[in-house]
């Protein structure tokens, strides 16, 4: 479970995330929408370790986590697919395998499974058809597999997905969002961020919009698929034109 | 045949050399491409080496075996330190890195010579090596196959762990996207660490193993470094192979090359190396152009290669240009920007260009500071004794040309380690022009500036394309090429000799020559004033502006029509010339000529002056060449054969105390301000100035 | 693959076959467009579809392995990008870009500089630089920074960024302007703003408009390209460029689902919501 209490976040010294709570349960998948600039990236990055909090705590099954360096946070448990992907383009989709694979020490049962690299390639076989091809010169949708394995590889107990469908088509996409719903039946918490309030209800179990780096709507999933209304008010998609006019 | 034949020994030779080269190299591409680490004391780690193995050399395999591990460990750790010691420049940008590796460098040399002496270290290898072998009808030394053999098994294991192991992965990994290495519970930071520690390894190992064909001496360590940046700029960090190659390639050049062709082989090697680096600028050029200033950091020459080193180019990872990003970006942009002069001082202000048009009292107060600096060096002559006073002409001479790198790399984001070029140019016209009889001061510097400037007219096609790092390189291939001229061309120059015995230079026609300590002084501190006022001006009108944009914004100004190129040839012209004026002065004030006074260390002592002095500021570049001569020369004095320690201290010091350099400095107004312009200015009643003194 | 604009004069802009690879990746394959006088067109597409190397291959930054560029009927395909300014092509950049240590008026002066018709002699005499500098004063005012001129560049906001860069833009009073993602990052108020700029610009000026926002484009642009893997899928009228069936298929996952798709037609989630049909054949 990833717990997020008073979340507080920028860069240099400029607040981008403003005063966040926010609950992932195990197995289950919470996601995030928002405009450009509402802060989602950045509320991935300080989960990630990326960017220290300057506010707030992260917990992970009741860990403290605020403030750790992201290798730290990976090892206890917290995966990214990051936005753009960003695959290692001189590395082999082998070598990815072999570095990402960290199996959680012995002791370790707070992780909903384990995964090997034979288990990943069962997941997505089509990486096992590229194993000696490097990162820059897979596809879109193999370099967004690849990605996913090399969250998955370290058996993580939550799974930060950053607009895991950006760039796809749209039956791919349609294939990632499945493989999501899978993943959470395993017990695994997701924290997800889309582009699409729409997509983000059909799967999660809970949305959340941000705006400005704060929380302006918590829907249940269920009821944002059969009465968006609220969702879309939140999100405010149309004041263009009548500031043009 | 014959020639073959005869030429067979130093072909061998060659091979060893390169060999020995590439391993070296290896370790300063490695801390370069995939650590970030532009490492100038890389040779430095070099020599620890090779000084642990001979001085732990008796001849016996034992002996050669604890050297290895001594030696090997010993410049490992010292990588490991440079880790450390560097982690916090990672954002600070190469030149930091450059000061800070090259002080180092200064200071470990400084504590081997202390260690084990001045002289050349003998090196014994282990008896059963100590014999010639035949091979192919020709005696050769085994040691020298054995070190053939050693260093293929070196290059071989490196290349495997590098490209086969998951800690190979890892480091690759890091070069790429330290951040997504994280993610895979892998410390970036210890990677960062390892690599660094690794290229130390590999040096230190280099250095033990070739201590018998690379000596440990006072040199050694330079020698080393340039001959594995000439090695990894022609390698291109592209492959391990492309590196192994031009590492043999240079070690032909300087054995078998030596022996066929001795003239040319000395600027065979710069001459390639700058072909190279202008080949490959002009080939990236138009990406660069896109991007320089404003793109996605494709202008650096270090994320460029180390690209290159990673895959060939990825066009698909498209950056996704979120607010968010945005945001993180133009961060980081603030963080790079000097802080505007509206704050602190007004020594600060002058500083840094006082770029503001106050009134006339906000100018009166602007001045004042500068009217002090002026009104100290005027009365120089009355508070110092002639030998000190001689080594303020020569810190203005240098000043002149610290200025000069200043315009380049600050102004139009240039740098350069070879304005000893032009430096020397206008040095060896005054020097001839001397001997002929023209011996009038004005004329002098008017030859000066203006054969240096028609160099650097020649010169600045080749510098003007590239940027950032590969600029440097450049330059210092121009530079080298220099020196090896100097050298060669025996009847203008007086070779390694050097020039002596002109007679001085008259202040103006006619008149007696200035033979007095104060009257030199006098003469010095007038061309450089007006020099320097005559810079200002340029620089703080609408035509420094044009420089500004250009370095802030280099698409912006392309794309609102600006030939930019046609401006930064401009300005390499102008910096030529006041470095002819300032290699001028130096002769005038010196009345003797070495190589030395133009080589590779006054070019970085000219760089570092001007990063020391705020890159952007001219007063800050003439302080920071003032600290650098006074340092060297003065405060060294009391503490004779420590002037490199004290210097390299200095250079240290300034890089975590002075960001922003000189021209950062946060002082008040008042007493406190020109306190500290005259602890920059060379009190003579104190024995030493700590550089730390001047920070607040 | 040509606009449909019926072209009464020599059109302002036309690429024939414009291709260029990096590497493998062809970034831009074999694009043709023509555009009279005055034409506001939009090029959108996913990321990575070619759209910015697109506009640096007109701008000249970069240069095509294939093809022609001709502006006004002058072939400039060779052409230095600081000579294709002197012919009237202007730009924005994606990332703003502004010269940080000068002040926002000196920003304006220097891209207005080249275009000046008192352009010589600025450089060391500060009568000219002060005319310069009124002429620039009227460009700021255009887009609402006057207050701001004296201010370091380095001190503006994201939003005023963009402003000074469209700004800086506009300083040499182009006959085509190149506008890379105008809207990205800007606020709503923003926005309007910069529509109320450039629609109220000359008609006499072309415009390419790189931009995600539908909403932009469907405000400005007369007629759309849609590019996909550096290819052209469809050039057309803005509206039946965005209802082709190709490009809504492209679009479905996220513009059937998405709030306010149904108005006017148009989908309204950023192109770049899904992308890349091709980018993901294996």
């Amino acid at each position: 479970m990833l717990e997020l209490t008073g979340l507080t976040a920028g860069y240099h010294g400029g607040t981008v995330l403003h005063d966040l709570d926010l609950t992932v349960p195990a197995g289950s998948v919470h996601a995030i929408v928002g405009h450009n600039g509402a802060g989602k990236t950045t509320l991935v990055h300080t989960v990630a370790g990326f960017i220290r909090p300057s506010a707030g705590s992260v917990r992970l099954n009741g860990r403290e986590m605020t403030g750790q360096p992201a290798h730290k946070v990976a090892r206890a448990g917290i995966g990214l697919v990051p936005q753009g992907r960003r695959v290692f383009a001189g590395l082999t989709v082998a070598e990815h395998l072999r570095l990402s694979y960290r199996p959680p020490g012995r002791g370790d049962t707070s992780r909903p499974s384990r995964w090997t690299p034979e288990r990943v390639l069962e997941l997505l076989p089509r990486l096992g058809e590229r194993r000696g091809n490097r990162g820059t010169d897979l596809s879109g949708g193999e370099q967004q597999m690849l990605a996913l394995a090399r969250a998955l590889l370290g058996s993580p107990s939550v799974l930060l997905l950053d607009e895991p469908t950006e760039g796809l088509a749209p039956l791919l996409a349609k294939q990632v969002y499945e493989l999501v719903g899978t993943l959470a039946e395993e017990g695994i918490a997701v924290l997800l961020v889309s582009p699409s309030p729409a997509q983000a209800a059909e799967c999660a179990r809970t949305v959340t919009v941000l705006t400005s780096g704060r929380v302006t709507l918590r829907v249940d999933g269920a009821d944002a698929r059969t009465d968006p209304t609220a969702l879309h008010e939140a999100l405010e998609l149309t004041p263009v034109r009548t500031a043009a006019r | 045949m014959d020639l073959l034949d005869a030429h067979f020994v130093p072909a061998v030779d060659g091979v060893a050399y390169g060999l020995l080269l590439f391993v070296v190299a290896a370790g300063l591409s490695l801390a370069f491409g995939t650590a970030g680490v532009l490492n100038l004391s890389h040779g430095t780690l070099y020599a620890i080496g090779a000084y642990t193995g001979a001085e732990l050399s008796d001849g016996t395999w034992g002996g050669l075996a604890v050297g290895l591990a001594a030696g090997t460990a010993a410049a490992a750790a010292a990588g490991a330190g440079l880790s450390a010691a560097t982690i916090p420049l990672a954002r600070r940008g190469h030149l930091a890195q450059a000061l800070l590796t090259f002080g180092l460098a200064l200071i470990g040399g400084n504590l081997l010579i202390e260690f084990f002496g001045a002289d050349d270290l003998p090196v014994r290898v282990p008896e059963a090596l100590d014999s010639s072998v035949t091979l192919l009808g020709h005696r050769y030394p085994a040691y020298r196959l054995c070190f053939i053999l050693m260093a293929v098994l070196l290059a071989a294991f490196g290349t495997w762990v590098l490209t086969r192991t998951r800690v190979g992965a890892a480091v690759r990994a890091s070069a790429d996207d330290p951040q997504m290495l994280a993610t895979t519970g892998h410390s970036p930071r210890a990677v960062h660490t390892g690599v660094l520690a690794a290229a130390g390894a590999l040096a230190g190992a280099a250095g033990v193993l070739g201590a018998p064909i690379i000596g440990p001496g006072a040199g050694t360590a330079d020698t080393v470094l340039m001959l594995s940046l000439v090695v990894v700029v022609l390698g291109g960090l592209r492959s391990l192979w492309m590196t192994l190659l031009a590492a043999i390639a240079v070690g032909e050049v300087q054995t078998l090359g030596v022996s066929l062709a001795p003239d040319l082989a000395p600027y065979l090697l710069f001459a390639a190396m700058a072909a190279v680096l202008i080949l490959r600028s002009q080939f990236t050029e138009p990406a660069t152009a896109g991007a320089h200033g404003g793109g996605d950091g494709g202008s650096d020459p270090v994320a460029w290669l180390r690209r290159r080193l990673s895959a060939s180019f990825s066009g698909r990872r498209a950056a996704t240009a979120t607010a968010e990003k945005a945001v993180a970006e133009k961060a980081v942009a603030d963080r790079r920007e000097p802080v505007p002069s509206a704050s602190g001082g007004p020594l600060r202000r002058l500083l840094s260009g006082g770029r503001d048009d106050g009134g006339l009292a906000a100018r009166g107060r602007k001045a004042a500071p500068l009217l002090a600096l002026l009104v100290l060096l005027i009365a120089l002559p009355t508070l110092l004794d002639a030998y000190t006073l001689s080594l303020a002409g020569s810190a203005l001479a240098l000043g002149l040309l610290a200025i000069s790198v200043a315009i380049l790399t600050g102004y139009a984001g240039l740098p350069t380690l070879g304005q000893t070029a032009p430096f020397a140019v206008g040095a060896y016209a005054t020097a001839n022009l001397a001997d002929a009889g023209w011996t009038a001061g004005p004329v002098q510097i008017v030859v000066a500036a203006i054969a240096a400037a028609l160099f650097s007219l020649v010169t600045g096609p080749a510098v003007i394309r590239a940027r950032g790092t590969t600029v440097l390189m450049i330059t210092l291939a121009i530079g080298e090429l220099a020196s090896a001229a100097i050298n060669q061309l025996k009847s203008l120059t007086g070779g390694a000799d050097g020039l002596v015995g002109f007679p001085p230079t008259q202040a103006l026609f006619g008149g007696e020559g200035m033979v007095e300590e104060s009257e030199v002084y006098n003469y010095a501190l007038a061309v450089a004033v007006i020099s320097v006022v005559v810079t200002v001006l340029v620089l703080r009108s609408p035509a420094g502006k044009l420089l500004t944009g250009t370095r802030n914004a280099e698409a912006r100004m392309r794309a609102s029509g600006h030939p930019v190129g046609r401006y930064l040839l401009i300005a390499h012209i102008g910096a030529g010339a006041l470095a002819g004026v300032g290699g001028s002065l130096m002769v005038t004030v010196q009345q003797y000529l070495s190589p030395a006074d133009v080589g590779f260390e006054i070019a970085a002592f000219a760089l570092l002056a001007a990063v020391i002095g705020g890159s952007t500021s001219v007063i800050g570049a003439l302080l920071g060449a003032g600290l650098i001569v006074f340092t060297r020369d003065w405060v060294a004095s009391s503490w004779p054969g420590h002037g490199p320690l004290l210097l390299g201290a200095l250079f240290v010091a300034a890089v975590y105390l002075l960001p922003r350099g000189l021209a950062g400095l946060r002082l008040g107004s008042g007493p406190g301000g020109r306190g500290a312009a005259k602890a920059d200015q060379l009190p003579p009643d104190h024995d030493s100035v700590p550089a730390g003194k001047v920070a607040p | 693959m040509t606009a449909t604009t019926a072209p009464s004069t020599a059109p302002v802009l036309d690429l024939k076959n414009l291709t260029r690879r990096y590497g493998s990746l062809t970034a831009v394959d074999d694009v043709s467009l023509r555009l009279p006088s005055g034409a506001r067109h939009a090029v959108i597409g996913p990321n990575g579809a070619g759209k910015t190397t697109l506009l640096n291959l007109i701008a000249g930054t970069d240069r095509p392995d294939h093809g022609t560029i001709a502006l006004g009927g002058t072939d400039i395909t060779r052409t230095a990008t600081a000579r294709r300014s002197g012919l009237g092509i202007a730009r924005s950049f994606q990332q703003p870009s502004v010269i940080g240590e000068l002040s926002v008026l000196d920003n304006i002066v220097l891209a207005g500089w080249r275009h000046h018709p008192l352009r010589r002699g600025a450089w060391w005499r500060p009568s000219r630089y002060r005319q310069h500098a009124e002429s620039a004063t009227r460009h700021l005012e255009a887009v609402g920074l006057a207050d701001s001129a004296a201010r370091p560049a380095a001190d503006l906001s994201h939003g005023q960024r963009r402003m000074l860069d469209l700004a800086a833009a506009l300083a040499g009073d182009p006959r085509l302007l190149l506008l890379d993602e105008p809207a990205a990052g800007l606020t709503d108020g923003d926005i309007g703003r910069l529509l109320t700029i450039l629609g109220g610009l000359p008609s006499s000026v072309a415009i390419i408009l790189v931009e995600h926002h539908v909403e932009v484009v469907a405000e400005l642009a007369e007629t759309v390209t849609v590019l996909a893997a550096g290819r052209v899928l469809i050039t057309g009228p803005t509206k039946e460029a965005l209802a082709h069936p190709e490009v809504r298929d492209a679009y479905h996952a996220t513009a059937a689902g998405q709030i306010g798709a149904d108005r006017d037609g148009a989908p309204e989630a950023a192109p770049d919501g899904v992308r890349d049909t091709a980018e993901a054949r294996g």
